[in-house]
C-alpha cells in the first residue's frame, strides 16, 4: 500500500488499531531516482500481512518516527537511518548502532564509493 | 627410626625456649607446608583436571606427560613467560602485597592443623578458634586485592567477598562452638582424640552440612565461587591480574581446598584415626582428598547461584540449621 | 544510590560473540543496558549486490554460523521465486529434513550455552556440543561439510540424501531424545537452576508484540505464531506437527520451549522420512548466468532457529538489486534493553544467555 510520509504516523496507529500489532521490518530500497521505505506490518491474531510503502525523493530524505506505536521500530529505524542516511523525525538522535563513521554515508545506497579495496564484478 | 628421630629433634627445637630456635623451626615448617601445599596443589589440579574431563565424556590433559601429569607444569611455565600488566587504576603497594598475604594466611591455617599425631606448630588450647581467626582474614585480603586494583569487575568481586564474610562466617561459628561443647575445648588434638569413639559427622550431621557449605562459600568453591564467576565478572578480582600473579592466585586456589579438606576431615572425619596398619598422616590425606574430590565433582555438575540467594542461604537456612544444631549438642552433650 | 556503569565486552567470556553491553548498576541490580553492536558488521546486503544469484548463497551462510542453512535456504529460495523456478518436491523433504536438523543443532547449542551463562563449568555444553555434533555429522553425510553447507540449488538439491542416510538419521534422532530426557533430569532437578531461570526477564505476551521478538521467545511469551504453520512452505503443510507456546514468558519458559521444539522437529523428520516420494531431487548446476526474472520484487519468510528470517529480493537481471535480511537475533537483542530493568546482574546473562543470539546476524 503505496502512502505518503505525512500521514504515516496516523496510518501505522489505524491500522495497530485494527489489528496490525507486529511490526516485521523496517527496510528501504534505494531506486536512485527515488527511494522506498518499507514498513512490514503483520496481523497475528487473523494472520494477514501488509505493506506499507512510502516513496521519497532524494534530495528531502526524511520520515517521521513510528516508535510511539511499535517499540520494535527504535532499532529499525535507525538501521534504516544509518544506511540510507535518512534522518528520523520526532526522536532524539542517539548514537549510531551499527557504522563507525559519521552516519552520513548511507553504505546501502547505490552512489556509494566504494573504498580501493573492493571491486565490484 | 630416622622419621621419628627427625620429628623428635623437630618438636625439641618447637618447644625449646630460645626464640631462634622456634623461628627457624617454624620457618622450616612453614617450608615443608608450602611444598606439601604446592605438590597437593599440583596434583589436585590434575586431578581435577581429569575428573572434569571425565564428567563431560572429555579425556583431559593427555600430550604433556604420562596421562598430562606435566600440563599443569606447562601451563605454569607459560604464565610466567607472559609480559606482566601494568595497572594504571591500580594501588600497586596494596595490590601487590595481597595476594603474598592471601597465600601466607593459607600457609599459617595449614601449620596450625595437627596433620601428624606428633607434629602440629603450636598446640594451644585455642587452636581452633585461633583457625578461624586467620581464615577470617581472608576475604578480607581478597577485598584488598579486588578494590585496589582499580578494575571494576575486581571491585565488584571484592564487595561480594565482604558479604560471603558476613554470612558465613557466622553459621561456621554457630557449628565450631558446638565442637567446642562436645569436645570440651577448642584444642585440636583433643578434638581428635575426642572423636575415638565416633567422629562428629555421626554425632551432629547437621553441623556437618553447615560447615561443608560454608566452607564452600568460604573458599569459593562452585556453585558459591561467585567471586570469580565467569560468565558475569570475568575473573572477578583476578581480572587484571599479571600471568605470574594469576599462577599464584590458582595455588592459592587449590591450597584452600586442600587446607579445608583438611579441616574439614579434622573436625569432623576423625583426622588421623583409623585401622592401624595405615599411618594417621595418610589416613587424614585419604579423608582430605575423598573431600575434594565431592568438591571437584559438585564442581562440575552445579550452577551457579546468586548472589542475593546465597546471602539469603547464609542467614535464613544456614544459621538457624546451626543453632538448632547447637542446642540439640548441648541438650544431648551437656545438659 | 551511586550508578556503576561498567563495560562488558566485546571481549567477555559469555556475549556469545563480539557484543559490547554497557550496563549501569545500582548495587547489583541493573538500571539501564546498552548493547553497542556493529562489531561484527559486513555488510552483506551490499556485498550481495555485486555478485551473481549464486555466488551469494556462502556470504548468506556466514550470518548465523550455527545454523548456516536456514538463511542458505531462504536466499536460494527468494531467488527461486525471483526467477520463477518450482521446486521439485523429492527436493522439498529432503530441505525440510535437513532445515529440522539444522534446527535441532542449533538448540542443542542454545542447551549447552546456557549452562555457561548460568555459571556450569563447561559440562552441560560439553554434553550438547557432543550431541550436536552427532547432529553434524548426519549434515556432514548429507551435504559433505560439517559447518558451512552450501547445497542448496536452483529448484533442488546439490546432491540426494545418501543411501543408508535415513536409518542413521532415526538411529541418532532416537539417540538424541534419549538425551533429551537425560537432560531434563539433569538440568530440571537442580533446584538452583530453578532458581536461577523462573520468574526471571519476563516478558508478557503485549510486550513481547511489542518488542517484535521472534521465534522461540515470543512463543515462550504465549504468542503462537510459527511461519511453518502461519504461512507454510515446502510440505510443512502436509506434515503433522504443532506448534508449542508456554505462557509464562520467563527465562524458563524460554529454555524449556526449545527442548520441547526439538521433540517436535524429531517428529518431523520421523514423518517427513515417510512420505518422502522418490525421484529426482538435484537442482540446476550453479552457473554464472542464470534464467531471466519473473517476479521483480518477492518476499520470503522463514522459520529459522533463532526466530523469522524474511528475505526481501528486489531482484535486478543477474544479481539482486537490494537485499533486505529481516535477522531475527537482531530485534530479539534490542528487546534486552527493555527486558534488563531490574535484574540482577547475574540474571542479565541468562536473560541474554535464552535469547540465543548470534552476533554475526544482528550484525550482518
Amino acid at each position: 500500500m503505496k502512502i505518503k510520509r505525512e500521514e504515516l504516523a496516523q496510518k501505522i496507529g489505524e491500522m495497530k488499531a485494527s489489528g496490525y500489532s507486529y511490526l516485521v521490518k523496517i527496510t528501504a530500497v534505494d531506486y536512485v531516482d527515488h527511494l522506498t521505505a518499507l514498513y512490514f506490518l503483520r496481523d497475528i491474531d487473523k494472520n494477514r500481512e501488509e505493506t506499507l510503502e512510502i516513496d521519497l525523493a532524494p534530495t528531502d530524505l526524511w520520515l517521521p518516527t513510528i516508535i510511539k506505536a511499535h517499540t520494535s521500530a527504535d532499532w529499525y529505524e535507525r538501521e534504516m537511518s544509518e544506511m540510507f542516511d535518512i534522518k528520523i523525525k520526532g526522536r532524539k538522535a542517539p548514537r549510531l548502532l551499527l557504522e563507525r563513521w559519521d552516519g552520513t554515508e548511507g553504505p546501502l545506497r547505490k552512489g556509494f564509493a566504494w573504498g580501493e579495496d573492493y571491486k565490484s564484478m | 627410626m630416622l622419621i621419628d628421630s627427625i620429628v623428635k629433634l623437630f618438636n625439641s627445637l618447637l618447644a625449646s625456649s630460645n626464640i631462634a630456635y622456634n623461628l627457624i623451626a617454624l620457618i622450616i615448617y612453614a617450608i615443608i607446608i608450602f611444598l606439601v601445599l604446592a605438590v597437593f596443589g599440583y596434583m589436585f589440579g590434575w586431578v581435577e583436571r581429569k575428573l572434569i574431563a571425565k564428567a563431560q565424556y572429555r579425556h583431559g590433559p593427555t600430550y604433556v606427560g604420562k596421562y598430562g601429569i606435566l600440563q599443569n607444569f606447562a601451563d605454569l611455565v607459560k604464565l610466567f613467560s607472559k609480559a606482566s600488566l601494568d595497572l594504571d587504576n591500580a594501588d600497586s603497594i596494596l595490590y601487590s602485597t595481597a595476594l603474598p598475604i592471601l597465600i601466607s594466611l593459607t600457609i599459617f591455617t595449614v601449620m596450625l592443623l595437627p596433620i601428624f599425631p606428633s607434629i602440629q606448630a603450636t598446640n594451644i588450647s585455642f587452636g581452633l578458634l585461633l583457625v578461624f581467626v586467620v581464615i577470617a582474614f581472608m576475604p578480607i585480603a581478597i577485598f584488598l586485592s579486588g578494590y585496589a586494583s582499580g578494575n571494576k569487575f575486581a571491585d565488584i568481586s571484592a564487595q561480594r567477598s565482604i558479604l560471603m564474610l558476613l554470612s558465613y562466617e557466622i553459621p561456621l561459628m554457630l557449628v565450631i562452638a558446638a565442637i567446642g561443647l562436645i569436645s570440651k575445648g577448642y584444642n585440636l588434638q583433643n578434638i581428635i582424640a575426642m572423636q575415638s569413639n565416633a567422629y562428629y559427622i555421626v554425632l551432629m550431621p547437621i553441623g556437618f552440612a553447615v560447615f561443608f557449605i560454608a566452607m564452600l562459600a568460604e573458599i569459593e568453591r562452585p556453585p558459591f565461587d561467585l567471586m570469580e564467576a565467569d560468565s558475569e565478572l570475568i575473573a572477578g578480582w583476578m581480572t587484571d591480574m599479571s600471568p605470574a600473579y594469576y599462577a599464584l592466585a590458582l595455588f592459592l586456589d587449590y591450597s584452600k581446598v586442600f587446607m579445608s579438606s583438611l579441616l574439614i576431615s579434622i573436625l569432623f572425619l576423625g583426622g588421623w584415626l583409623g585401622p592401624a596398619p595405615i599411618p594417621g598422616a595418610v589416613w587424614l590425606l585419604i579423608k582430605a582428598i575423598v573431600i575434594a574430590v565431592i568438591a571437584v565433582i559438585i564442581r562440575a555438575t552445579t550452577f551457579r547461584m546468586r548472589i542475593d540467594r546465597i546471602l539469603r542461604m547464609g542467614w535464613l537456612i544456614l544459621i538457624p540449621l546451626s543453632l538448632i544444631n547447637l542446642i540439640i549438642t548441648y541438650i544431648v552433650f551437656v545438659g | 544510590m551511586a550508578i556503576t556503569r561498567i563495560n562488558i565486552g566485546p571481549v567477555h567470556p559469555s556475549t556469545h560473540g563480539v557484543l559490547q553491553l554497557v550496563v549501569d548498576l545500582d548495587g547489583d541490580t541493573i538500571e539501564r543496558v546498552d548493547p553497542h553492536i556493529g562489531y561484527l558488521h559486513r555488510g552483506v546486503e551490499k556485498l550481495t549486490e555485486t555478485r551473481m544469484y549464486m555466488q551469494n548463497p556462502p556470504y548468506m551462510e556466514k550470518l548465523d554460523y550455527l545454523a548456516p542453512m536456514s538463511y542458505d535456504e531462504a536466499y536460494v529460495s527468494a531467488v527461486e521465486k525471483a526467477l520463477g523456478i518450482e521446486v521439485k518436491e523429492r527436493a522439498m523433504y529432503i530441505r525440510v529434513i535437513l532445515l529440522e536438523l539444522q534446527r535441532i543443532a542449533s538448540h542443542l547449542f542454545f542447551i549447552g550455552t546456557i549452562g555457561n551463562d548460568l555459571g556450569q563449568m563447561f559440562t552441560l555444553f560439553m554434553w550438547a556440543y557432543m550431541d550436536r555434533d552427532k547432529v553434524l555429522d548426519l549434515l556432514q553425510e548429507a551435504t559433505g561439510s560439517r559447518m558451512f553447507y552450501v547445497n542448496m540449488r536452483l529448484g533442488g538439491m546439490l546432491s540426494d540424501l545418501p543411501p543408508d542416510f535415513e536409518e542413521r538419521t532415526l538411529e541418532t534422532l532416537d539417540y538424541v531424545e534419549k538425551r533429551i530426557k537425560e537432560y531434563e533430569s539433569f538440568i530440571e532437578k537442580n533446584p538452583v537452576f530453578h532458581e536461577r531461570m523462573k520468574n526471571i526477564g519476563i516478558l508478557p505476551p503485549e510486550k513481547a508484540l511489542d518488542l517484535g521478538v521472534t521465534g522461540p521467545v515470543l512463543r515462550a511469551s504465549g504468542v503462537q505464531y510459527d511461519v511453518r504453520k502461519n504461512s507454510p512452505y515446502y510440505v510443512y503443510d502436509k506434515l503433522h506437527f504443532e506448534i508449542k507456546i508456554l505462557t509464562k514468558g520467563d527465562n524458563f519458559a524460554r529454555y524449556k520451549l526449545r527442548l520441547l521444539e526439538m521433540r517436535e522437529s524429531i517428529r518431523l523428520i520421523k514423518e517427513a522420512f515417510k512420505r518422502m516420494p522418490a525421484g529426482d531431487a538435484l537442482g540446476q548446476p550453479v552457473k554464472l548466468r542464470s534464467p531471466p526474472t519473473k517476479n521483480k520484487i518477492v518476499c520470503v519468510s522463514r522459520e529459522a532457529p533463532k526466530g523469522e528470517l524474511m528475505m526481501y529480493l528486489v531482484a535486478d537481471d543477474q544479481k539482486p538489486y537490494r537485499l533486505s535480511i529481516r535477522s531475527p537475533n537482531f530485534i530479539n537483542l534490542m528487546a534486552i534493553t527493555h527486558m534488563a530493568k531490574g535484574l540482577r546482574t547475574a540474571d542479565l546473562f541468562a536473560t541474554l544467555g535464552t535469547l540465543d543470539l548470534v552476533m554475526g546476524c544482528v550484525d550482518r
